[in-house]
């Protein structure tokens, strides 16, 4: 298979990246020079710039889009106001299971653009397409647009040396014009820092990077997907294909809060509101080392001898300096906050303690 | 990438420095490029008996463990200890301040057996 390039792809080989595959798209996983602890620090304490235009994009228009999203999707669409995005889920009708989770922006009653993974973008318009009523419209625009994560403390200071609007409230947009270039800044991320989401035209992305990276006095750093994945991890950001699947529903992966339980209707309501009724047979937990290993994804749990439950993301919290992880625990096997269990590191047990995520405490705001 | 001429290295990415009938272990500069960041590294303890070929150790980073193998038959007489605090070194100096093992080599003649910097440079290519 070939994989998708970014429009920003001959950027990334100029700064010396090493590419990996993302969702069918050749993506930097870390740049010559920095590497994923740099490039994770760089976002904590000052700011850091991801290419992120894998991710999908597909765009809903016509008379009642919202209600049409509002009653497929699972988040209430009716708790925010044009102008604002929201977190939600697609789920299956049947099973309740993830087929994608999406940052939908509400634009209009008859405008919602979402932002799905990169993997999952053709099924989830596909579902969209199949059930949508005459007279709306769902067009796949994965190819048309860049999306560029501007991530940090100093992510702001930076965007408005470029006059570009930063005073918007988290999970909100405003559409504006660099150079001539007219993009959507989002203050959304995947980083728990204070960010924005730039969403820009394919043809304009390589003068957007150029002009984020030209601003004088804040030195930004341009960070890989790797680093995306151990700052998300430090959240508790799910992943799909990894936290959230079609094997994993919302109420197992505690994002219940991304559901809107009292809609009239939404993929998955009924399987759903049954399984939270009668409680998940696993849950989400974090997990912390007690000392020395990484719990990585796939790895068992263990309570004694009993296999208790499955890593589904985990890596080295660079803040933290200690492994963390993300695993689904059998809820019959009792474990809570504070409880201890045994994760098998190649054949070793390494003692980790259950919690509840973020790892890292937020600064989003 | 650096290949230093006066090491012996192996197929594993390891490099060998003969010390006078011991030799010192460590993974090469394209090794830890490799790897990226490394973060935890896992050695023998001093005295342990390691066979030529069997896995003694992990180097582990942000994405991936890599097991590290003993280049020689041998006993571990020193590992290095700044490693514990500082993986990092095996990032920034691989050849020098980023050694892991000194290996007390039971049969010196072994050592030719090992890869010359230029079959090395030669396999790094492929």
């Amino acid at each position: 298979m070939t994989l998708l390039m970014s429009p920003l792809h001959e950027r990334h080989v100029a700064l010396g990246a090493k590419f990996a595959a993302f969702g069918g798209w050749d993506m930097p996983l870390e740049y010559a020079g920095g590497g994923v602890l740099k490039e994770h620090t760089a976002v904590r304490e000052a700011v850091g710039i991801f290419d992120v235009s894998h991710l999908g994009k597909a765009r809903i228009t016509g008379s009642g889009a919202a209600g049409f999203v509002n009653a497929t999707l699972s988040n209430d669409l009716g708790r925010i106001k044009p102008g604002k995005a929201q977190y939600t889920l697609c789920c299956d009708d049947a099973t309740g299971g993830v087929v994608d989770d999406i940052i939908a922006y509400l634009h209009s009653d008859d405008h919602v653009f979402l932002i799905p993974n990169a993997s999952n973008t053709t099924e989830v318009v596909r579902r969209l397409r199949e059930a949508a009523p005459e007279g709306l419209t769902i067009t796949n625009e994965h190819a048309d647009y860049a999306v560029l994560a501007v991530q940090g403390p100093k992510s702001a200071d930076l965007l408005a040396a470029l006059g570009l609007p930063t005073e918007h409230e988290y999970m909100s947009f405003e559409t504006a014009t660099l150079n001539g270039v007219e993009l959507t800044v989002c203050r959304t991320g995947y980083t728990g820092e204070h960010g924005y989401e730039l969403v820009v035209p394919s043809a304009d992305a390589l003068a957007v990077w150029d002009a984020l990276f030209a601003v004088e006095g804040i030195e930004a750093r341009a960070c890989g997907l790797g680093a995306r994945d151990t700052l998300r991890t430090e959240m508790g950001y799910p992943l799909h294909g990894q936290d959230l699947s079609l094997d994993i529903t919302p109420v197992q992966a505690r994002a219940g809060w991304a559901v809107g339980w009292s809609k009239p209707a939404f993929w998955g309501k009924d399987v759903l509101t049954k399984e939270k009724a009668d409680g998940p047979k696993r849950t989400l937990w974090g997990l912390v080392a007690q000392d020395r290993g990484i719990p990585r994804a796939h790895m068992q749990v263990l309570a004694g001898d009993e296999v208790v439950g499955e890593i589904t993301s985990g890596t080295f919290s660079p803040t933290r300096k200690v492994g963390i992880a993300l695993a689904l625990l059998d809820a019959s096997a009792g474990l809570t906050e504070g409880s201890t269990v045994e994760v098998d590191v190649r054949g070793r047990r390494a003692a980790m303690t259950v919690t509840k995520p973020p790892f890292v405490t937020p600064s989003v705001k | 990438m650096m290949i230093p001429e006066d090491l012996r290295y192996t197929a594993e990415h390891e490099w060998v420095r003969e010390e006078g009938g011991k030799v010192r272990v460590g993974i090469t500069d394209f090794a830890q490029d490799a790897l990226g960041d490394i973060v935890f590294v896992q050695l023998p303890e001093i005295g342990a008996k390691v066979s030529a070929g069997d896995s003694f150790g992990e180097v582990e980073s942000t994405k991936s463990v890599s097991e590290i193998y003993a280049p020689l038959s041998g006993q571990i007489t020193a590992r290095n200890e700044a490693l514990s605090d500082s993986p990092d070194l095996i990032n920034t100096d691989p050849y020098e301040e980023g050694w892991l093992v000194e290996i007390q080599v039971d049969d010196p003649a072994q050592l030719s057996a090992l890869l010359d910097a230029a079959a090395y440079g030669e396999l790094t290519k492929g």
